[in-house]
């Protein structure tokens, strides 16, 4: 019993103590977002409360345990447009994962974890991030079912230069239908080039879906974000049996630098073009059942202590009927450490 | 047996930071040059996809800086210098 205790000891000490190295402590934190979101589309009302906790557990240098759950609430009217208002609450774990570091090249995971199909989903769609609350369109290409997958990744950064680096990730899937841990029968891979001095990643992603009779989704990306401007660019294309389409976004902060020196300055413009091309859609694809043709324009407004709010209004155009899209939404980001300890 | 080891190794990282006056000035200048190039990664990499956080405290730094090593593939290298930025 002493000799499980000491190693016990002797395995937590190593683990959580090994601060000593970066000096900085490794506790774990937990982080995420509140946030109220109000959206009219087509005439049709829906109120959407948001909880999205993000927990984060370091251990040693070499671990890491995080996950993200979405809590969210979902009101509308009875009949679409009228009657008294509707809602239920939704649980969904987003990830659950273990990772481990073996080096600068590689790291594993295993668990839950986002698909890294393209880049949206994985870095840009937390509800606190996203600078326009509606995923694009061509979003269920390549992360249908749940944007989740159960199984394992490897990831890392292949080559790292100082003037480039090829950065990598390979996963597989296992089906599941268990309730709020949902994923498909999927393997893919997604590989990107990032130039830091012109700020600028291209990349592509393949998925081969292994269920529903199987199929190939592909994927391209280009995020530019020039060092100087506070000038985001991002964009994707897409493909699948499904359909094809593409995305493009410019965020704009009304600022001289990257650096938030002043009211104005906090206030950014976004505008968003996309087109969808319909192929042959089954309807667990998620997918429009006609070309679409959409704007956004949005502005987001960063208040001190991490709120923001943003508001956007959007124009479909479709073969099924043209609509309007409006949001409005309020978004707390939080952190604080889950482990007592003294203030520093 | 972990006990001991456990106990050694602490006891090697304290003294691994001991440092002598002579040292203690181009340790400072290199803390600060590694700052700012901490400052230039996490910018480079971080900021990419959205703002910091207002704040971060020291304790809430290397489980952040972590995870963004794994989400942003970032090297052993990239999180050094940007947990000297964040926490010098």
């Amino acid at each position: 019993m002493n000799r499980a205790l000491a190693a016990l000891f002797g395995t937590l000490c190593i683990a959580f103590g090994s601060h000593a190295q970066s000096d900085a402590p490794n506790v774990p934190i937990l982080s995420g977002a509140l946030a109220f979101i109000g959206s009219t589309t087509a005439g049709a009302t829906t109120y959407q409360p948001i909880l999205a906790p993000v927990l984060l557990v370091p251990i040693g240098d070499k671990w890491l345990i995080e996950s993200r759950a979405d809590i969210q609430g979902f009101f509308a009217r009875e009949d679409g447009t009228t009657g008294p208002y509707n809602g239920q609450f939704f649980a969904n774990l987003d990830y659950l994962q273990l990772d481990y570091i073996v080096n600068s090249h590689l790291t594993i995971t295993a668990g839950r974890f986002l698909t890294p199909f393209n880049f949206y989903n994985e870095r840009i769609s937390a509800v606190w991030i996203a600078n326009l609350e509606d995923s694009p369109i061509i979003f269920p290409i390549g992360t249908r079912t749940s944007a989740s997958s159960n199984g394992g990744m490897l990831r890392g950064a292949a080559i790292s230069r100082p003037a480039w680096s090829l950065n990598y990730t390979a996963y597989f899937s296992a089906t599941s239908t268990t309730e709020n841990l949902q994923s498909g029968r999927a393997a893919g891979g997604r590989a990107g080039i990032f130039i830091p001095r012109l700020g600028l990643e291209v990349g592509g992603s393949y998925q081969r879906f292994l269920q529903n009779g199987d199929s190939n989704q592909s994927g391209a990306y280009v995020v530019w974000e020039p060092r100087q401007i506070p000038l985001d660019v991002r964009g994707e294309y897409a493909h699948s049996p499904g359909g094809k389409g593409y995305w493009l976004e410019g965020a704009y902060r009304l600022a001289s630098s990257r650096t938030v020196s002043g009211p104005v300055s906090r206030l950014q413009v976004v505008a968003r073009v996309q087109q969808f091309f319909k192929g042959n859609p089954a309807p667990e694809d998620l997918l429009p059942s006609a070309d679409v043709n959409q704007f956004d324009f949005g502005l987001n407004y960063y208040l001190p202590h991490d709120v923001r709010l943003n508001g956007s209004y959007g124009r479909a155009y479709s073969s099924a009927g043209n609509f309007n899209v409006w949001n409005f939404a309020v978004t707390y980001r939080f952190v604080f450490p889950a482990w007592p300890g003294e203030k520093q | 047996m972990f006990l001991g080891i456990a106990l050694l190794t602490c006891s090697l990282r304290l003294v691994s930071r001991a440092q002598t006056p002579a040292t203690q000035q181009n340790t400072g200048k290199e803390n600060k040059n590694d700052a700012e190039e901490g400052e230039k990664r996490f910018r480079e990499n971080c900021g990419r996809c959205h703002m910091p956080p207002e704040s971060l405290s020291p304790r809430e730094v290397k489980a952040v800086v972590r995870h963004m090593r794994v989400r942003a593939m970032l090297t052993a290298e990239d999180e050094r210098l940007i947990l000297k930025y964040l926490a010098p």
